[in-house]
C-alpha cells in the first residue's frame, strides 16, 4: 500500500515486534532516567545501615544517650534491624508512585498507545521493580546485621550469629517483607491512580491499620487479625515485639505471599479492564 | 487506514458518540471537526483502544489496534501534548517509548531534529511550554514510523511558524501513502490542511465530505455589490427568496441570487456597480452552520433552546 522513499521526513526505520524484553527495557529506561529513583534507592541503603547501626552502637553503650536509646528488652536481631521498619515506608511509597505515577502525569496515555495490550507494561514494571529493590535491600539487611553483630559483640553486648535457629530467616524475611510491601504499593498506585490516595492505603491500610486493629479490638480477633499483611509478614521476620499471636513463619510466608499475588491480580483486573 | 463501525461510547448515562461509521483512507489529509464535547477525542481514544466501546469497533489496518505486533509502526497518535512525565528528559521519553519497537538513541536524535527540539533533548520535559510539549507529542507520535498518523489539536500552541511546519509535514505524510487524521476545532487551519471532511456534532457524524463539497453545501452563498444607487438596485433584486443586508448605505450583502443574475440585472436597468464580488463561504461559516443545533455547551446569549 504504501512506498516510502528515503525522503520521507520520518526516515526509513522499520520497527521491530513489540515483545516483553523490549517493554522490560522501555520500563527500565523509564526507572533510571528519573531522579527521584536514585535519591530514593540511596535512602532505603542509608536508613537500613545507618538506623541498624546507630541502634547498635546506642544500645551497646559505644554512643551515650541521655536517657533515651531502646529499651533493654530489645533483642540483638531488633537492634540491627531497627532501619527497616522505616525502610519499609519508603519502599511501599516509592511502589505507590512508580504504580500511580503514569496515571497522575498523563504518561500513560503514551504508555499505553505503544502498549496497547497493557499487561506486559504490568508484568514490566513489577519486574524492574523488584529486579532493583530485592538486590538492594537484601545486601543492605545482611551487610547491617553483619556489621551491627559486630558492633555489639565488640562491646561485650548480646549478639546473635548468622547460623543461629531462624536468624537468617528473619533477616531474609524483612527484605522480602520490605520489598513485597512495594510490590503491593505498586499495585496500589494501579488501582487508585492517584500516587497521594495511594500512599495513604499502602501506609494506613496496609502498615499501620493493623497494629491499631490490634491495639483496639478484643482479643478474640487475633486469630483474624494475623492473617493481615503485615502481622503475617511478623512471623516470619520474627522482628516484633508485639504480643500479638502470629502465623508460623511458614504459613505467615505463603499468606504474606498470597496478599503480593491478590494485589497484582486485583491490578492486572483492573488495568485490562479500565478505560485509561 | 481506520475504519469505525458503528462505534458507541457511553460513560455512564452520557454517551459520548452514538453509532457512528466512517473510513480515514491513506494519501490524504483528513480533518476531524466537531465542537467542544462532540465525540472528537472520545473516538480517538476508542481507536487506540485506551477507551473501550460500549458497542462496534474501532480498527486500524483491518484488526483492533490492541492486536498490532508493532503497535507504534501502525498507529502514530498524539492525544495530548501533556503525556509526558515531568521529571524526564525529552530524550529519555522518547528513548523509553521506541524501545518497545526496540528503535534507540539514533532514531531518537532524528526524530528530535525533525521536530526541532534538539537543543532541548536533555532538558525536562516539565520546563516546556505548550509548543514545545506538542513538538515531543509529534515525535512520539512518529518514531515508530507509522503509516497511519492520528493527531489531536495538533496545531494547539504553536507559533505561526510551527503551525506552517506541522501544515507541511501533515501533507507531506499524506502524500507518501499514509492515512493522516487530524483534529481541530480551527476551522480555518483545516480548511488550509485538510482534503477530506468528517464532521461529528453530540456524537454523530454530521458529515463525511471532501473540503469543496462541505463548503459548496452551505447554503451562506453570498454576494456583495456597491452601487452609488444602491437603494434602486435593492428595490429591483428583493423577492421572496432573496435575502439583502446592508450595512453602509452604498453597499449590499445578497443572499439568494449569484453574481451573474445582480450584474444582468444592473446592467438591464443602467445602475452603475462599483463592486461585484462573489463571497463564497468560510470553512468556519459551513462549519457554524451545521454545527448550530448540535453544540453541548452554548455560550449564555443561546443557551435558551437550540440557535438557528
Amino acid at each position: 500500500m504504501t512506498s516510502l522513499t528515503t525522503t520521507s521526513p520520518l526516515g526509513s526505520i522499520e520497527g521491530r515486534p513489540t515483545s516483553l524484553v523490549r517493554v522490560l527495557n522501555s520500563e527500565w529506561i523509564k526507572m533510571r532516567t528519573l531522579r527521584s529513583t536514585w535519591i530514593t534507592l540511596v535512602a532505603i541503603v542509608l536508613v537500613i545501615i545507618a538506623f541498624g547501626l546507630i541502634s547498635a552502637m546506642v544500645s551497646s553503650g559505644r554512643i551515650s544517650t541521655q536517657g533515651g536509646g531502646p529499651p533493654r528488652s530489645v533483642g540483638p536481631l531488633s537492634l540491627v534491624l531497627a532501619g527497616a521498619n522505616l525502610a519499609v515506608l519508603i519502599v511501599a511509597v516509592m511502589g505507590a508512585i512508580v504504580g500511580a505515577r503514569e496515571f497522575s502525569t498523563g504518561m500513560i496515555r503514551a504508555t499505553f498507545s505503544a502498549v496497547p495490550k497493557r499487561l506486559p507494561v504490568l508484568w514490566s514494571k513489577l519486574i524492574v521493580f523488584t529486579a532493583v529493590l530485592l538486590p538492594i535491600v537484601a545486601v543492605s539487611v545482611v551487610a547491617v546485621f553483619f556489621l551491627g553483630m559486630r558492633v555489639l559483640s565488640g562491646a561485650g553486648a548480646a549478639s546473635v550469629a548468622w547460623s543461629d535457629d531462624g536468624v537468617a530467616r528473619s533477616v531474609l524475611g524483612t527484605a522480602f517483607y520490605i520489598v513485597g510491601l512495594g510490590i503491593i504499593g505498586l499495585a496500589i498506585g494501579i488501582l487508585l491512580r492517584s500516587t497521594a490516595a495511594s500512599i495513604g492505603v499502602v501506609i494506613g491500610a496496609v502498615i499501620f491499620l493493623p497494629a491499631l486493629a490490634s491495639a483496639l479490638l478484643p482479643d478474640s480477633w487475633d486469630e483474624v487479625l494475623k492473617y493481615l499483611p503485615s502481622n503475617s509478614a511478623t512471623a516470619f521476620t520474627g522482628s516484633s515485639q508485639t504480643g500479638a499471636t502470629l502465623l508460623t513463619p511458614g504459613t505467615g510466608l505463603i499468606v504474606f505471599t498470597a496478599w503480593i499475588v491478590l494485589a497484582i491480580v486485583g491490578a492486572a483486573v483492573v488495568l485490562t479492564r479500565r478505560d485509561a | 487506514m481506520i475504519e469505525v463501525d458503528d462505534l458507541t461510547k457511553q460513560y455512564g448515562d452520557v454517551t459520548a458518540v452514538d453509532a457512528i461509521t466512517f473510513t480515514v483512507r491513506p494519501g490524504i489529509v483528513t480533518g476531524f471537526l466537531g465542537p467542544n464535547g462532540a465525540g472528537k477525542s472520545t473516538t480517538m481514544r476508542t481507536i487506540l483502544g485506551l477507551d473501550r466501546p460500549t458497542s462496534g469497533t474501532a480498527t486500524v489496518n483491518g484488526r483492533a489496534f490492541r492486536a498490532a505486533k508493532a503497535p507504534l509502526t501502525e498507529l502514530g497518535a498524539m492525544l495530548e501534548a501533556k503525556a509526558v512525565d515531568k521529571g524526564r528528559s525529552a530524550r529519555n521519553h522518547l528513548l523509553a517509548v521506541g524501545a518497545t519497537i526496540g528503535v534507540g538513541r539514533r532514531r531518537v536524535d532524528e526524530m528530535l531534529d525533525m521536530v526541532g527540539l534538539a537543543d532541548v533533548a536533555t532538558k525536562n520535559a516539565g520546563g516546556f511550554s505548550l509548543g514545545m510539549s506538542q513538538r515531543l507529542g509529534i515525535a512520539t507520535a512518529l518514531i515508530g514510523n507509522p503509516g497511519v498518523v492520528m493527531l489531536d489539536e495538533p496545531v494547539n500552541g504553536l507559533d505561526p511558524d510551527g503551525i506552517l511546519w506541522i501544515r507541511n509535514l501533515l501533507q507531506q505524510l499524506a502524500a507518501e501513502g499514509r492515512t493522516v487524521f487530524v483534529s481541530s476545532h480551527l476551522m480555518s487551519e483545516m480548511e488550509l490542511t485538510a482534503e477530506h471532511l468528517i464532521v461529528i456534532g453530540r456524537g454523530r457524524i454530521l458529515a463525511d465530505i471532501s473540503m469543496e463539497g462541505f463548503i459548496a453545501m452551505s447554503s451562506q452563498h453570498r454576494v456583495v455589490v456597491e452601487s452609488p444607487d444602491a437603494q434602486r438596485l435593492r428595490d429591483l433584486l428583493i423577492g421572496p427568496d432573496v435575502s439583502i443586508t446592508s450595512t453602509e448605505p452604498s453597499r449590499l450583502e445578497i443572499e439568494g441570487i449569484t453574481a451573474p443574475h445582480v450584474g444582468e440585472v444592473a446592467a438591464a436597468n443602467g445602475v452603475v456597480l462599483h463592486q461585484l464580488a462573489d463571497i463564497a463561504p468560510s470553512l468556519e461559516e459551513a462549519f457554524m452552520e451545521l454545527t448550530a443545533d448540535s453544540v453541548s455547551f452554548h455560550g449564555s446569549v443561546s443557551a435558551q433552546g437550540s440557535a438557528s
